[in-house]
């Protein structure tokens, strides 16, 4: 078996279908501009339209066109929303699909580097366990809410970002940004179990986010130990993380800017061993990138276009 | 009268006046000391044994990304976490077996021919050979450990060797655990003639190895 696998090489049944991971990327580098955003997404509208084929995708496509992610991804999950069950139901879908990217990228962090030490091996092996059963918690909690595995197009952006060669910087993207991340995500989804009154969801979710501290506290003691006495093996690993954070905020949807729609979890992420200057750094980076009044700005002009070119076409 | 003794003095006619009872009367202990194995022999099979668990945690771990099955993926997880106990667990008995307290991460093929074994396992990488994969683990490797396992507790000194015996006996409870799963799944996806041959194919090339070598100890036979 080789080591250190491409993204695209990611094992799926026929329900999956993949997304490219540029539309999730793109995000992190687009300016507070109107015109550029729309730009872009209309240059990935060919791709955006091939990977929604045969989901339920498809009809979010059709009525919004290529910035449908823009809305459902920036805006808050809100019960009252007309649109929450949808908004449920695509987040639902993309963190059981980053669960089982968090397992795999688990699971090859043991083999990629056999050489680590073995309290490092064990760490990595519990956390295989504990993704399986988030994996499996999350295909209930899809199932719950109305959803299966496979409704909507996989993006395997978070094992392409995380998944680092060298085991410091592995831990740092995987352990700290990614599961940094589920954080602020489930504290997210706890709060809308909570007003929603799904004690069944509320329950699974804040075992699931016990769990992501714990492999948090794996990533900050790992990274420690690796770049012991290396201060700039150290400072790539947090380089690495930096870049990673500013990726996994999708331009400002998770940050603590007032229009963010997932908000950095303060104080898990001190809990799971984030330090003060570490927060206030990801509070800085995430914050960056197009506010939500200018993606859905960009959005309502990319369903104007959308709907046009599908007037003309019928005209055709 | 004297008042019964309740310790010895140090004379013959200072006894106490409890029965003679023996610790092993009663439930018997059937037990004989002496058994198979000194204590080197044992810590050297201990190390054999955790090198084939280290290894098949991390092959396992590999495997998750390139499996399409998902509950397979998912059925893996735990066992990946169980490996990694057994080969905790045999790394903390080296040190009581008198290797050291830095032994505790030691792992040790028998020989380069179960190491090869170990590589051949290993191999499949394409998502399409599942069957490979999972025969390799729970079709040879983990049936071959089990036995390897039940019979170092039954020829092991029972006594002076107990705590081997103990750790031992869990691993294998665990271990028939994951054959059984193993099993149930490739009998699932082996439900083609064309598949079953796969399945016993390779399970027939990966036990020749394993007799070649000796297997997990080098002592086979």
């Amino acid at each position: 078996m080789r080591r250190f696998i491409h993204h695209s090489e990611l094992a799926r049944d026929s329900r999956f279908i993949r997304q490219d991971n540029i539309t999730a990327t793109v995000l992190s580098t687009l300016p507070d501009d109107v015109d550029t955003v729309v730009e872009v997404f209309s240059k990935l509208d060919a791709m955006i339209e091939k990977s929604v084929q045969g989901t339920e995708a498809l009809p979010l496509y059709e009525e919004h066109g290529p910035g449908f992610g823009l809305i459902t991804l920036n805006e808050p999950l809100d019960p009252d929303d007309p649109v929450a069950a949808t908004r449920l139901l695509l987040r639902m879908h993309g963190i059981f699909v980053g669960e089982l990217q968090a397992l795999e990228g688990a699971g090859r962090s043991l083999w990629d580097f056999p050489d680590a030490p073995w309290e490092f091996k064990m760490n990595m092996a519990r956390q295989c366990w504990d993704e399986t059963r988030h994996v499996q918690i999350y295909e209930k909690l899809l199932r719950h809410v109305g959803g299966y595995a496979g409704m909507f197009p996989e993006s395997t952006f978070l094992f392409e970002c995380a998944c680092a060669d060298d085991p410091a910087l592995r831990v740092a993207g995987v352990n700290r940004g990614l599961e940094g991340l589920a954080c602020d995500v489930f504290r997210d989804m706890i709060r809308y179990a909570e007003k929603t009154g799904d004690d069944t969801m509320r329950q699974a979710v804040d075992y699931v986010l016990a769990d992501e501290l714990t492999h948090v506290r794996f990533g900050s003691e790992w990274v420690k130990e690796f770049t012991q006495g290396d201060a700039e093996r150290f400072e790539r690993a947090q380089e690495f993380r930096r870049q990673v954070d500013k990726q996994f905020s999708f331009g400002g949807a998770r940050s603590e800017r007032e229009d963010a729609a997932i908000p950095i979890a303060w104080e898990d992420r001190k809990e799971a061993g984030f330090t003060d200057q570490e927060l206030e750094e990801l509070k800085t980076l995430s914050a960056q990138g197009p506010s939500k009044d200018t993606l859905l700005a960009a959005a309502r002009v990319l369903r104007e276009r959308h709907r046009a070119r599908r007037a003309a076409e019928a005209r055709a | 009268m004297s008042e019964a003794r309740l310790y010895p003095g140090t004379g013959p006619d200072e006894r106490t006046h409890f029965a003679p009872y023996s610790a092993f009367d009663i439930p018997a202990d059937l037990r004989e000391l002496h058994g198979r194995y000194d204590v080197e022999a044992t810590a050297r099979r201990v190390r054999n044994f955790r090198y084939a668990e280290e290894w098949m945690m991390m092959i396992l771990g590999g495997w998750v990304a390139t499996i399409p099955e998902l509950p397979v993926k998912t059925g893996l997880g735990k066992i990946i976490w169980e490996s990694a106990q057994a080969a905790d667990v045999l790394g903390k008995r080296l040190p009581e077996l008198r290797c050291g307290r830095k032994a505790v991460a030691a792992s040790e093929s028998a020989n380069t021919g179960f190491a090869r074994f170990v590589e051949a396992v290993s191999e499949p990488d394409r998502p399409d050979q599942t069957i490979e994969k999972l025969v390799g683990v729970f079709d040879v490797l983990k049936p071959h450990l089990a036995e390897v396992y039940e019979r170092q507790m039954r020829e092991t000194d029972q006594i002076a060797d107990a705590p081997t015996i103990e750790l031992l006996d869990e691993i294998v409870r665990r271990t028939r655990r994951h054959i059984a799963w193993g099993q149930e799944v490739l009998d699932r996806l082996c439900d083609t003639d064309g598949a079953r041959e796969r399945r016993r194919v390779r399970g027939e090339q990966l036990r020749e190895l394993l007799r070649a070598c000796g297997g997990v100890t080098g002592q086979l036979g």
